[in-house]
């Protein structure tokens, strides 16, 4: 699999990695995905809804259970990976391409992402 | 999505063998148990159109015997083990005084006033001491033997394909909910034609140490019919579109066997006296203050234990079980609710899903029809 270059990771999986455009792309690890399984349901944010760091901005529900995915940093929301929710399943095919969650803008993007970690320290860290 | 596994859990003979097979493991009723190999969806989906193979190591087997056997269970349970033949088995439940269940189980007659009696993992030691309990003056012996056994199911329409490569002649498998004692692939084992994933198929009881060969063996054997080992994840998924019952989740002690909506399986011509009978019958002739059903999201989310159920936006119940069906490709749940709301098949109830209220359908039981092979 293919790990985006610049990629930094949350210690609750969710990864965020920064566009030539300035937009943050906001997505679920590798790792997660696995450790979820088959997922069945993804529940995303509306599109201008605006969620500060830490906070609940989508559901991912796997065969097993529903998990809450968080805000890597605060931020508006002015993409959502609508293709997910009538096909959960690219989330586990592809989750840093195509299964990306919820792309954002974000002013406090760099003061926010001090506790995110590249992804090598990651994989050492929940290894 | 953090599954921790404490120091103290059981394992089963065939830990090593799931941890080979690349299983995710997970602690369910005090034990390390396998919850999917290749992923669960795959697994259902196998075991609905091929085989599957479970360890069911976890589960609890009671013998019981002696000259007040029969009297024993007759007491212990509502079913009428009077009528239980030789070689067969019969879907129990264990009842308080107030009806409430304290396990549900297989109660099989292996002939001479020998029983067997399969009960749930996480309470091997709850109905042990129920079994004691409800023994004194009786002149019976119960062994808790799950120690000493080890359980396998064999699930799925190709599962009677597999024994016959094993070398059994089909017509000499046992029937629909019976067991014999037999000797599969030179191990002394119980074949039952018993399961919990709405297929026809087998549950095979055997001594601990024989269980690693047999395992092995009837994956090798089953490869032509598309065998696999199958996690405790699709356990879940099969019975609940099956509508099977799990303890714990659909049945607890303050729920009687007529509000879990199995009073098909109480004989109203029972006439031993048995734990909770008072309660019972004035249950199947008056009703019941709450009742299971079964229901299909109409809106999309996925229902879960705890999640509660309105009725015109009132709240009437509580979902028990529920989630994604693979072989329906819906989101699917069984719950209780208030009697007296009318609720029945074909009425829009709603399930509130993280502080939002969503339609679902009630709809008949099972799910998914069953295809045991009856006769």
């Amino acid at each position: 699999m293919m790990v985006p270059e610049g990629i930094l990771c949350s210690k609750s999986h969710e990864y965020l990695v920064e566009g030539d455009d300035g937009i943050f792309t906001i997505g679920l690890t590798d790792y997660a995905v696995e450790q979820l399984g088959d997922i069945v349901f993804i529940e995303l944010p509306e599109v201008d809804s605006e969620f500060s760091k830490g906070e609940v901005f989508a559901t991912v529900e796997s065969v097993k259970a529903a998990s809450e995915i968080y805000m890597p940093v605060g931020g508006k929301i002015v993409e959502i990976n609508d293709k997910l929710v009538e096909n959960p399943e690219i989330l586990n095919e592809s989750p840093f391409d195509e299964g990306w969650l919820v792309k954002v803008e974000s002013e406090t993007a760099h003061a926010d992402s001090g506790d995110l970690l590249e992804y090598e320290d990651y994989r050492d860290e929940i290894e | 999505m953090t599954n921790i596994i404490g120091g103290e859990n059981r394992k089963t003979p065939l830990y090593k063998k799931h941890i080979d097979l690349g299983a995710k493991m997970v602690e369910f009723g005090g034990w390390e148990m396998p919850v999917q190999y290749s992923g669960i969806i795959d697994e259902h989906n196998t075991v609905r159109n091929f085989a599957g193979l479970f360890d069911v190591s976890h589960m609890g087997q009671v013998f019981v015997s002696g000259n007040d056997a029969l009297n024993f269970l007759q007491k212990i349970v509502p079913q009428d083990i009077s009528n239980l033949s030789v070689g067969k088995a019969v879907y129990c439940q264990l009842t308080r005084d107030n009806g409430g269940i304290v396990d549900d189980l297989i109660v099989y007659n292996l002939g001479d006033s020998l029983y067997l009696i399969i009960v749930n993992a996480a309470n091997i030691e709850k109905d042990f001491a129920w079994f004691i309990e409800n023994s004194k003056d009786l002149d019976v012996l119960i062994q808790n033997k799950s120690s000493d056994y080890s359980m396998l199911a064999l699930q799925g329409q190709n599962a009677c394909k597999i024994l016959e490569k094993s070398g059994f002649n089909i017509s000499d498998l046992p029937k629909f909910f019976s067991i014999i004692k037999t000797v599969l692939l030179g191990k002394s084992v119980f074949l039952s034609r018993t399961g919990y994933t709405g297929e026809d198929g087998f549950e095979i009881i055997l001594k601990n140490d024989d269980v690693s060969e047999i395992w092995d063996l009837l994956l090798e054997y089953g490869q032509e019919f598309g065998i696999k080992p199958i996690g405790l994840g699709a356990r879940d998924t099969l019975r609940l579109e099956a509508a099977l019952m799990l303890y714990g989740n659909d049945l607890d002690d303050e729920t009687t066997p007529v509000e879990a909506g199995l009073s098909w399986s109480i004989p109203k011509s029972k006439i031993d006296d048995y734990n909770g009978k008072v309660v019972i019958k004035k249950q199947l002739e008056v009703g019941v203050a709450k009742k299971l059903i079964g229901f299909v999201m109409t809106e999309r989310a996925i229902p879960r234990h705890g999640y509660e159920i309105y009725y015109k936006n009132n709240k009437v119940g509580i979902v028990t079980s529920g989630g994604y069906s693979p072989t329906m490709d819906k989101n699917i749940g069984m719950g209780y609710v208030d009697t007296k709301m009318g609720i029945g098949v074909d009425s829009d109830i709603q399930i509130m899903v993280r502080n939002k209220l969503y339609i679902a359908k009630v709809i008949k039981r099972p799910f998914v029809q069953k295809r045991y092979k009856i006769s």
